[in-house]
């Protein structure tokens, strides 16, 4: 059902934009484009597919296995195995020389198929299909609201899988059990363990959790293809002082920044409400590209969507958008330290959709 | 996307094997009249860039640039806050974080002034726009396809990938071990089970597939719903360890054929010969399975960016044939007297074991 409503939509933006074929891409790192127009979701390989004014779709796989899946889990699409997808694609586009082709997103388009932009008058629809990604029908907010239920089970497995001793892997290994166990396809997660030492999150290294560690993850299962995030932090042992006042400010900040979220108001809004928090106690530098990425990102098909909330994004935020506010950064005290929250954008302000506690956890040292 | 352990050890992977993975690959550039070579990663095409700097990206994508004299240089569009991650991983390269890596290393090269030739891995397969923005900032520069020098190198393994492989493969082994043929009912929990068991044993990356019911369906895929486990399944485990790929597939169902076939399969894994097509080995040795018929077979092998990728395959015309030494992962189906049979394992051509 909710392939169908997202092909109706698709279509009927294309015929606004005068397409008669949209070509998108997609591989298991940035699927979205392709999983919306096809409704698949992409592990190993790389994925083509034309979706027709028709709503027909062609969906063109390197990897036989991969053609098995897809036949599996997109039964209204034509599946084509084509070990050299370009030369299959190449074949396909010359039949389409008389088509309005769109293609998306373009940044990722294989060379070889963009080289022939001029000559088959490939439009770049990257946006077109953005807004789409972007602005959620119900039937999307529904998996998204099940993504972030999931979420926060998850993390609940996480916090009973932490105690000193047990190495950050060992603690992912538990959840995606958890997930996997309850038919989760896909969660993005990073971590870190550690104290002031600890700039940022990233995969496993094999550290083992030790008394007074902070330990953040970002924990982002996906629904039906659609992700939602929790970020929380952990301490080994009795949180001290400095790391409870160090939450206490990023709970003030995403507060701050969820308060702001309303229909209307631009990404920098948020992103700014977040910050100036930091910068209320004297804390700005940690607001800068130099110790963080983003203060929160959209959330949907793909796990770190647009638009990002940043100061200077001016995308304009709008009901039934759904966002990740979180104040991820560096604090020179304690460590690398995270708090987030998923919410759905409503008229007059926003859902918050994870339920976890904002608290600094404590798990025995 | 990458949520595995993740650590370059140098005690698995020395430092000098990475440097003489770079001066054969330099070799071949040479030979090839190319001034150095550029690669791409994601954690959909890794292998390339972890083969000769032992890093794999968790999420984003980069291009490292190898010159036929000089330092590496790895440009990522991963965040500047992970780049000493990114280091501790990557011990052969310059690590550089920017949102434009290909206009980064075009500079490089433009600036230098000395490459005239540049080989790209895939280049027709390269993302548009680290491409554009290479050719825009270094216009002088002539591309060239530099998959084949790439291959060249990989056409073997050496010993420090052959352990990562056999460390893979023995984390599959166990974890489909533990599985028995009447001991679980519900396809969502086994492969949580197997995931959990690989993850805590230090795989990188874990893709579980099942065919719950062969007998209805041989098509392997995610469980995505609650599905009961018929007498006769399979199960696929894709794992990495730091980088190497595997894929096992076993076939799990009470009757005695299922074991005479395992038992076949993995003498045939054992002894797969150099220069013989493959599809002849299989069909060559099929005699002690009585009543069996062969189906789709497929070999996959690792000799560019993707960890696996398909070389040979009853689906393609050709006649591969493996070269002694080479490394790949079988897949074979048959049809047994009392239903379908699904093998998979890697070998090593002219040997009987990774």
């Amino acid at each position: 059902m909710i392939a169908h409503d997202r092909r109706a939509r698709l279509i009927a933006a294309m015929a606004d934009a005068g397409l008669d074929t949209l070509l998108v891409y997609g591989n298991a790192w940035q699927c979205d484009y392709l999983r919306y127009a096809a409704d698949f979701g992409s592990l190993e390989g790389q994925g083509l597919a034309l979706v027709g004014k028709d709503g027909q779709v062609a969906l063109y796989l390197d990897s036989p296995l991969e053609v098995d899946r897809a036949e599996l889990d997109c039964p209204d699409v034509e599946v084509t195995y084509a070990p050299d997808l370009l030369t299959a694609l190449d074949a396909k586009l010359d039949q389409l020389r008389n088509h309005s082709i769109g293609v998306a997103p373009r940044r990722l388009l294989p060379r070889r198929i963009a080289a022939r932009s001029a000559e088959l008058e490939l439009r770049d629809a990257t946006a077109l299909v953005d807004r789409l990604l972007m602005d959620k029908m119900d039937c999307e907010i529904v998996a998204i609201r099940r993504a972030a239920r999931i979420a926060d089970e998850g993390y609940r497995v996480f916090v009973n899988a932490a105690r000193a001793g047990r190495a950050d892997y060992e603690l992912i290994a538990e959840t995606e059990n958890f997930f996997r166990a309850n038919g989760i396809e896909d969660n993005f997660q990073i971590i870190g363990v550690g104290g002031t030492d600890v700039k940022g999150m990233t995969p496993p290294s094999g550290r083992a959790l030790t008394r007074g560690d902070l330990v953040t993850t970002e924990l982002t299962p996906s629904v039906d293809g659609y992700y939602a995030q929790i970020c929380r932090t952990l301490v080994v042992g009795e949180p001290s002082a400095e790391q409870r006042a160090a939450h206490a400010l990023f709970r003030q900040a995403m507060e701050a920044g969820i308060a702001v979220v309303r229909d209307g108001v631009a990404a920098a809004d948020i992103a700014r409400a977040e910050n100036d928090v930091f910068r209320a106690h004297g804390l700005g530098e940690y607001t800068s590209s130099k110790y963080t990425r983003v203060r929160g990102h959209g959330m949907g098909l793909f796990a770190d969507s647009k638009p990002h909330l940043l100061e200077t994004v001016t995308t304009r935020i709008g009901a039934g958008m759904t966002l990740i506010v979180h104040p991820n950064t560096y604090h020179p005290t304690v460590g690398y330290l995270v708090l987030g929250d998923a919410v759905l954008v409503t008229a007059d302000g926003c859902e918050v959709l994870t339920q976890t506690r904002r608290e600094l956890f404590s798990v025995p040292a | 996307m990458r949520r595995g352990l993740m650590r370059w050890d140098a005690a698995e992977l020395p430092l000098d094997r990475l440097e003489a993975r770079i001066g054969r690959l330099r070799d071949e550039l040479e030979l090839a009249g190319l001034d150095g070579l550029i690669v791409y990663t994601n954690i959909v095409r890794p292998s390339a860039v972890h083969y000769l700097t032992s890093f794999t990206p968790y999420w984003s994508e980069g291009l490292l640039l190898v010159p036929l004299h000089g330092r590496l240089v790895f440009a990522t569009a991963l965040s500047n806050r992970v780049a000493d991650w990114i280091r501790s991983t990557n011990p052969v390269s310059e690590v550089i974080s920017t949102p434009r890596p290909g206009a980064l290393l075009g500079e490089r090269l433009a600036g230098d002034g000395l490459a005239k030739r540049v080989g790209i891995l895939e280049i027709d397969a390269m993302p548009t726009e680290l491409f554009d923005d290479l050719s825009a900032a270094a216009p002088e520069l002539r591309w060239a396809d530099g998959s084949v020098a790439f291959a060249n190198v990989r056409r073997t393994i050496d010993a420090a990938e052959r352990r990562m492989l056999a460390q893979a493969d023995a984390l599959a082994v166990a974890a489909l071990d533990q599985v028995r043929t009447a001991g679980h009912s519900e396809a969502g929990a086994l492969a949580g089970l197997i995931e959990r068991r690989l993850r805590l044993a230090g795989a990188e990356e874990v893709l579980i597939a099942l065919a719950p019911d062969l007998a209805a369906d041989t098509r392997l895929n995610r469980v995505l719903k609650p599905t009961t486990l018929s007498g006769r399944f399979a199960v696929r485990a894709a794992v990495a360890y730091k980088g190497g790929w595997v894929r096992r597939t076993r076939t799990f169902a009470s009757d005695g054929a299922v074991a005479r076939a395992n038992a076949w399969f993995n003498d045939l894994i054992s002894s797969i010969e150099p220069g013989k097509p493959i599809g002849a080995q299989i069909a060559g040795r099929l005699s002690p399975l009585l009543g069996a018929t062969i189906g789709n077979w497929t070999v996959e092998g690792c000799v560019g960016s993707y960890p696996l990728s398909v070389v040979a395959s009853s689906r393609q015309p050709g006649n591969t044939v493996p070269t002694a030494g080479s490394f790949g992962v079988l897949t074979v189906e048959l049809l047994l007297e009392r239903g379908p049979w699904i093998g998979a394992a890697p070998f090593v051509a002219g040997e009987r074991a990774l």
